[in-house]
């Protein structure tokens, strides 16, 4: 989809407003997503309730705003550590090439040639249930796909002549790495990455729907819908708002990363 | 053929050692877990000196790579462990859910196909609707599958009444063999009756996995189908009079559809998660619910069997899409 210039701006910027929203949820959301705040199963609009409330009277937009704080921070966060380790993989195989090359992307199609949720499920089961340990295990399922985008750039500028005229000049290969080759592989990572964060979300979410996340009372976008899915044919707002909530995180992500890839391939 | 051959063995001999090393790291994860599996297989109850015998038994104080060997040796004759949960093999409860799930994979499976074709052509075609199911497969394929099967039973089953929104069938006195497939089974027993209500069953379900991974596959299919349209020899084949529509059937999808297929393999993957996750939601009593059941309770050997089936299902679907791609393509071999 061919963006403006003046879109793809107002289309990355959503990224900055999610993440105010996010860290702004338990500022603005109108009452605590933990406690019940009024009478139970009320339907949305009523008053005070903008989404209605749950089945023991909680607020909820609170609790979904608490959700979508919750799954964006997570979505960044793995995005993040991928970015590092991938990176330093990525960097690692591309500069030094030979053996090192070969086993590096060795495991790494090992990882890419296996579904990364079903081993995310399998390494929680592993380090035993909860958020963090389900931050890990994405985490470590996650970092391939980014050392094989790094490692590719990095091969692909190490031909250049400038790399070339540094390594001739006697700079060490750490420097030619850290100086040389890692930012000319910037924009394709953040192109790579904006585009993954919906999803993330989404993988993310699913897991949670399974279970792998906090313990009941904690407000997750995917767990309060499987908790919630009795009510869906007479309170559907119940199981349906967090889905909501997760359909918005993902379009965000998926249109701000069609912007940033606009803005940086138009250079 | 003979190079075809050659192609063949490389690529099962690469999903072989795949799956190989997938058991070790499964194995690997085993070994680093800080649940004691003697102590979870006795319950929190049991006292020092059972789990010391226990963990005799199991032979959990073996030198690692004697278990490993025992662990790979167990896998190849069909040995997954024993539940935690359930106390029973790994492999005989997962052979009482396999078939619902293969049932319901399969028909997501074909569905995304046909949707991925439907969705490739009607936005590639230029009349009014196209801009509308554009921005439908914008949100849709943003949508968490989750979300997409809860919609479709409050349209479809609240609102509608077209389609039931929970498990395989309405009937006690289903078939329950040769097969586990409901669909097969009804037509082999001569109860189509059977076979139809499952395939009713099945719309909703498979339609909430495949929506996104049709998207996906859809959206390669139509920039390769709009790049072929335009190459040379497609040109050619219109030059010397060949009708448009044996020119698409005959030269043009031949070429388009390789990156669609790869596409394909890939977003098996996201369909597995997909399967885990709506199984849930439509009561469907496959590999999903076992999953589930067995997260709460960290039940390892459960969830490690899941992981190995789920495994060689992606490994296996992914190596059959080489193979495809390579006797459609034959230049991919070399």
């Amino acid at each position: 989809m061919a963006l403006g210039r003046r879109s793809a701006w107002a289309g990355a910027s959503l990224l900055v407003i999610v993440t105010l929203v996010a860290l702004l949820a338990p500022v603005i959301s109108p009452h605590d997503p933990l406690t019940p705040a009024g009478a139970p199963l009320q339907a949305p609009g009523s008053a005070g309730f903008a989404l209605g409330t749950d089945s023991i009277g909680r607020d909820v937009l609170s609790r979904v705003l608490a959700g979508i704080r919750l799954s964006w921070f997570a979505a960044l966060a793995v995005i993040a550590s991928g970015l590092v380790i991938g990176g330093v993989v990525g960097v690692v195989a591309g500069a030094a090439g030979g053996w090192v090359d070969t086993v590096l992307m060795r495991v790494t199609d090992l990882f890419l040639a296996l579904p990364a949720p079903v081993l995310a499920i399998a390494v929680v089961a592993g380090l035993g249930p909860g958020l963090v340990n389900t931050l890990i295990a994405v985490s470590i399922v996650w970092w391939p796909f980014y050392a094989r985008i790094i490692r590719g750039e990095i091969r692909t500028l190490r031909a250049r002549p400038h790399v070339e005229t540094a390594r001739l000049s006697g700079v060490s290969s750490v420097r030619v790495a850290w100086r040389h080759l890692l930012p000319g592989a910037v924009p394709a990572v953040v192109v790579t990455a904006s585009l993954d964060v919906g999803n993330l979300v989404i993988t993310l979410a699913g897991l949670s729907f399974l279970g792998l996340g906090q313990p009941a009372p904690a407000a997750e976008l995917g767990a309060d819908t499987a908790r919630n899915l009795s009510y869906l044919l007479q309170q559907w707002w119940i199981p349906v708002m967090p889905g909501i909530g997760v359909l918005v995180l993902s379009v965000v992500g998926n249109i701000a990363g069609d912007s940033v890839r606009t803005l940086l391939e138009r250079r | 053929m003979n190079a075809t051959l050659i192609f063949l063995a490389k690529r099962v001999g690469a999903a072989v050692i795949i799956v190989l090393l997938l058991a070790v790291a499964i194995f690997a994860l085993q070994q680093a877990a800080p649940l004691d599996p003697a102590k979870a297989m006795l319950g929190p109850g049991a006292s020092q000196q059972a789990v010391t015998a226990q963990r005799q038994v199991m032979g959990l104080d073996d030198p690692p790579a004697e278990q490993l060997g025992r662990y790979i040796s167990g896998l190849v004759t069909g040995d997954l462990g024993t539940s935690y949960r359930t106390r029973r093999p790994v492999a005989q409860d997962l052979a009482a859910f396999v078939p619902a799930t293969v049932e319901l994979a399969s028909t997501a499976l074909v569905f995304a196909v046909l949707l991925a074709t439907f969705f490739a052509v009607s936005t590639s075609l230029r009349w009014p609707g196209a801009g509308v199911i554009r921005l439908l497969l914008l949100a849709g394929s943003s949508a968490p599958a989750f979300l997409l099967g809860i919609a479709a039973i409050l349209l479809f089953y609240k609102e509608l009444g077209w389609l039931p929104a929970s498990g395989r069938t309405e009937f006690s006195d289903a078939p329950s063999g040769p097969t586990g497939l409901l669909t097969v089974d009804g037509i082999l027993a001569g109860r189509l009756d059977v076979t139809l209500d499952a395939w009713r069953h099945l719309v909703l379900p498979a339609l909430a996995i495949s929506f996104g991974p049709a998207v996906a596959v859809g959206r390669v299919l139509r920039s390769s189908l709009s790049g072929e349209q335009v190459s040379d020899y497609a040109r050619t084949a219109r030059a010397k009079g060949i009708v448009e529509p044996v020119v698409l059937r005959r030269h043009i999808l031949r070429n388009a559809v390789g990156p669609a297929l790869s596409m394909t393999g890939l977003q098996v993957g996201l369909m597995f998660a997909g399967v885990l996750v709506v199984e849930q939601i439509f009561g469907w009593p496959g590999v999903g619910q076992y999953t589930a059941q067995s997260i709460p309770v960290a039940d390892f050997p459960a969830i490690a069997g899941v992981t190995l089936l789920l495994g060689v299902g992606y490994v296996a679907i992914n190596t059959v899409v080489d193979v495809l791609q390579a006797v459609a393509d034959p230049r991919i071999q070399a």
